[in-house]
């Protein structure tokens, strides 16, 4: 085997016990000389008195080295017996979940007895056995192996399962990963086919690139066992905290019930919270079994209704008259808000059960909490969106004709007046520009009657302004990205004219470009040749190039005039877009904002792990006044310490970078600046890269009612724990753990 | 003087284990160290006053905004100072403070520069002062684990950055040569599995090429050397 080359690994946990006694090293042995330190069982013994029970924490020299001489010959025998219960399963005998996941996820049939702590002498242990030497004094044990010739003595703090915190090579998760490209987006994504095709030129360039590098490589070094283990180990470290609880708990298993009998005042306790706890029994069964289950089937028929109702909803929102013309939800923000809600609503009792089925096994799995992380923020960001919601409602409605003045004033001043001022401008010669009159003139009359029109109706629904503000204020107590949605659409409703002034002008700027282009190639004697898309001579009669000449001196002395009006309405639907970015960028803050991470971040940064580091400690022990050092032949050991990385920010906003990444390469890519610029329609950005963040959180299908039915009726088979904490009774005076046979656990 | 050309610090307790740290910090002598500490004791002063102005600053605004409530206690006798070590006692000294020469000369400076100038002034001091004076940037080389990158941060403020990569993961180790500016620099990359860029190691110092070579060696003979299935290959990169 690989393993030869004598160095050790030994992966020690922090918050071990330091004491000078006894004890057998147990945990998992990955390979011979690379083993996984879970915990010490101190006192293991088969013999009922031994002498190093001694209740006195001060180390006595003398006492205890009389001790391990007297246990020498034991402990090659206790470290037997314990290997022997290890495999027989005996510490997990009254586990609440099956032991069968542990050795699943850590890659073992069984634990393994790694070695002895604080031996005397090595002379009976096998070779390939730990010693581990600990004392109160020193900050690291000294371990020592017959077989190793240098040693990585590797501490690790243990994750806390029940407070959920882990560890794991790659950072986690926050959005949802599984998402394929969704059926509707097919048709969609053809538009910026040019972006997408000079990206996939790039990722060929790097994976060839890539390929050359890998034939560099000039040794293809096989991984050892040791190598390989690395993701076992990470496992192992986040089940070392209840492994080592439920093997200290039921230490007391391996050796003789202790000879002494309760004492009278124990059985008074015992019989008395016999009592109680009958009492109680009694109580939560005649709540769980009548009146429980009424009560949950109630709200699971509620539920089910209202998802039927949501459910309705969703398939109006997402009908499509063809595949590929936009649905209700791709033209409204009201709409795409409320399916958002609603696909959340459809989520939750999914996530709910995912998560109830996480209580159902050990603490020590980590595969859920993302999950958890995602759930929780969901329902918080809801929370607060309907906290501010009610704030904003109740002012909205409050003041209604008050903020419906304040709109009706803003529309007149900027949509209205200015508009017509600025046309009005431009009629007469702007900056003094010497426009063509008549054209300007007729432009302008033109836009100025189309706008009084526009001016005239939005006075007509004036009145109803009150009724639609109390309407929007009234639909923010379903949150308050409610509406902020409704305004988004109010904004893009109430400046169609400018919409459609900007789509005018472009196009007759347009046209007159086009046009000004080819005459120019006749005015050089070429033409465009559409069949080989090229230019080519040719031969054009004088009255030909006449008539052109004049046609171009004409419309190009026109051009100045049609492009300032383009510009002025070009200039006025870019603040419209601004502003609508504006709203969606406050939606998709109260929509998917990383809160609860955030926060999770701030309280216990070691749930959000985002990567393992090492730090090399340095090694110099202090010189300790014990006799046996010079048993220990030093061998070179290096102590490193594993550490968990909390998560950087920036993962945590990563999905918003990427949005802003997106936003900017397609609206101030060069391509889009010459849209502008020649009044070819902007293409709009492809809605899934837009909404990418919006949808992240959420599967990429929804689960069907009867999915959601399914999973709710399931019954979890949760252990029945013992239904209350029993009181603690003191512990035994005599030194050692109290055998836990009749339940009492939990010291 | 306060920095040096990159060199070399390698920490070696085992043969399996090395760290590789490529630092500009200079050996300490005693007129480095005398020198380390008048730095110090510069940027703590210097961030105090800029902490004074900012101070000076925010009590104008307080008394400008909250009129003329705020100057009647100021101007009767002086209150009993408040205990020692509490919030308080600061907020006395302070005030004391703002009455001294060097506290007038510290509100004139405020009063003169507005607002929007004064803020993002005071952040690109305070920036300016906490940054580091030398890099660091390391190289932990684990048989069995992996190697593991780290860079000291700009400053003093955040934590060092480090990336981890399993022994698995590691196609290979191997040293190169690319152009910056007009010279030619190597410098040692670590080529990573499945993926598109490869890690460059000492990435914002860019050591020379003997430092590169002995980095090299090192983390060759201890990720690899004698373990026994994989002969020791002479040329690499």
């Amino acid at each position: 085997m690989v393993e030869h080359d004598g160095l050790m690994r030994v992966f020690w946990p922090t918050d071990i016990r330091k004491s000078d006694r006894t004890g057998v090293v147990v945990g998992w042995r990955n390979s011979t000389l690379d083993v996984f330190v879970v915990t010490i069982l101190e006192d293991v013994d088969v013999r009922p008195s031994v002498p190093n029970f001694s209740p006195s924490k001060s180390p006595s020299l003398a006492s205890s080295q009389s001790g391990l001489m007297a246990n020498t010959s034991t402990r090659h025998l206790q470290a037997h017996n314990v290997e022997f219960h290890l495999r027989s399963g005996t510490f997990f005998r009254s586990s609440p979940h099956s032991p069968s996941r542990i050795y699943e996820l850590c890659g073992h049939s069984s634990m393994h007895v790694l070695g002895v702590s604080n031996a005397a002498t090595q002379d009976a242990i096998d070779p390939s056995w730990v010693c581990a030497k600990t004392s109160t004094y020193s900050r690291y044990p000294r371990i020592s192996c017959a077989k190793a010739s240098s040693i990585q003595l590797i501490l690790y703090d243990r994750p806390h399962p029940k407070g959920m915190q882990y560890i794991s090579l790659n950072p986690i998760a926050l959005a949802l990963g599984d998402k394929g490209t969704l059926p509707e987006d097919v048709a969609s994504s053809e538009d910026d086919s040019e972006e997408a095709k000079q990206e996939k030129a790039m990722k060929e360039n790097r994976r060839k690139l890539v390929e050359k590098l890998k034939q560099h490589s000039i040794v293809r070094r096989v991984a050892s066992a040791r190598d390989k283990a690395l993701p076992k180990i990470v496992n192992q470290v986040n089940w070392s905290w209840e492994l080592e609880q439920a093997l200290q708990q039921n230490v007391g298993r391996l050796g003789p019930r202790p000879k002494r009998g309760l004492s009278v005042s124990e059985r008074v306790v015992e019989s008395a919270t016999t009592m109680r706890n009958y009492v109680l029994v009694q109580l939560w069964t005649l709540f769980s079994v009548y009146l429980f289950p009424i009560v949950q089937k109630a709200f699971v028929l509620v539920l089910l209704f209202h998802r039927m109702v949501a459910e309705i909803f969703l398939i109006i929102l997402e009908f499509r008259a063809k595949p590929g013309y936009a649905a209700l939800k791709d033209i409204s923000a009201t709409a795409q808000q409320t399916e958002i809600r609603l696909q959340q609503f459809c989520y939750w009792p999914m996530q709910y059960v995912t998560l109830r089925q996480r209580k159902a096994n050990w603490a020590s799995v980590t595969t859920s909490h993302p999950d958890y992380i995602r759930f929780y923020n969901s329902l918080w960001l809801v929370a607060n969106d309907v906290i501010i919601g009610m704030a904003v409602g109740s002012y909205i409605i409050e003041h209604k004709d008050w903020v419906a003045d304040q709109i009706r004033d803003l529309l007149r001043t900027y949509t209205v007046e200015a508009l017509q001022r600025g046309i009005s401008w431009l009629m007469g010669w702007p900056a003094g520009l010497k426009l063509n009159g008549e054209l300007a003139a007729f432009l302008g009359d033109l836009f100025l009657w189309v706008i009084d029109y526009w001016s005239s109706c939005i006075e007509t629904l004036s009145p109803m302004l009150p009724h639609i503000i109390w309407f929007i204020g009234f639909s923010s107590f379903a949150g308050a990205s409610m509406p902020i949605a409704m305004f988004s659409d109010l904004l893009s409703v109430l400046t169609l004219h400018i919409y459609s002034f900007y789509l005018a002008s472009a196009r007759i700027y347009h046209w007159q470009l086009t046009i000004l282009r080819s005459l120019f190639h006749l005015f050089r004697g070429k033409k465009h040749n559409v069949l080989r898309n090229r230019i080519d001579s040719c031969d054009y009669d004088l009255d030909q190039l006449l008539v052109g000449t004049i046609l171009f001196t004409l419309l190009f002395f026109l051009l100045p005039t049609v492009m300032v009006f383009y510009l002025n309405f070009a200039i006025a639907r870019m603040i419209i877009i601004s502003l609508k970015a504006g709203f969606d960028t406050l939606l998709s803050c109260l929509n998917h904002f990383p809160l609860f991470a955030l926060m999770l971040r701030l309280k216990d940064p070691s749930r959000l792990p985002g990567g393992i580091h090492f730090e090399l400690r340095d090694t110099h022990y202090p010189t300790s006044p014990d006799a046996n050092d010079n048993l220990l032949d030093e061998t070179p050991t290096s102590i490193i310490y594993l550490k968990n990385i909390p998560l950087p920010f920036r993962d945590m906003f990563h999905q918003y970078f990427q949005m802003a990444h997106r936003i900017r390469k397609h609206y101030l890519s060069p391509r889009v600046l010459l849209c502008l610029v020649t009044g070819q329609f902007v293409p709009p950005i492809n809605r899934k890269n837009l909404y990418s963040l919006q949808y992240s959180m959420l599967p990429a299908r929804r689960a069907t009612v009867w999915e959601m039915w399914r999973a709710v009726n399931t019954e979890i088979d949760i252990p029945q724990k013992k239904p209350f904490q029993m009181p603690n009774i003191p512990q035994l005076q005599n030194g050692g753990k109290r055998p836990t046979g009749f339940g009492r656990t939990r010291s | 003087m306060l920095t040096t050309a990159p060199r070399l610090r390698i920490r070696r307790p085992s043969p399996t284990t090395a760290e590789f740290t490529v630092t500009t910090l200079p050996p300490r002598t005693l007129p480095l160290r005398l020198l380390w500490l008048l730095l110090l004791v510069l940027r703590i002063s210097l961030s105090l006053v800029a902490l004074l102005i900012l101070y000076a600053r925010w009590v104008q605004e307080r008394s400008s905004f909250g009129g003329a409530t705020a100057q009647l206690p100021s101007s009767s006798s002086s209150p009993p100072p408040p205990p020692l070590l509490s919030l308080d006692r600061l907020v006395f000294a302070l005030d004391a403070f703002q009455s001294t020469p060097a506290g007038t000369l510290l509100a004139r400076i405020a009063a003169s520069v507005s607002l929007p100038v004064l803020l993002p002034v005071a952040a690109a001091v305070f920036y300016a002062l906490s940054l580091r004076v030398h890099k660091e940037e390391s190289l932990l080389v684990l048989r069995g684990l992996g190697v593991q990158t780290s860079e000291s941060p700009a400053t003093y403020l955040a934590g060092a950055a480090t990336r981890f990569i399993p022994t698995e993961k590691i196609q290979d180790i191997l040293v190169n040569e690319a152009f910056l500016g007009f010279e030619v620099r190597y410098y040692l990359v670590v080529v990573v599995e499945g993926e598109e860029n490869v890690v460059v190691v000492f990435p914002g110092l860019l050591p020379r090429r003997k430092i590169v070579e002995t980095v090299w060696r090192g983390v060759r003979e201890c990720l690899y050397e004698g373990r026994g299935e994989d002969r020791v290959d002479k040329s690499g990169g």
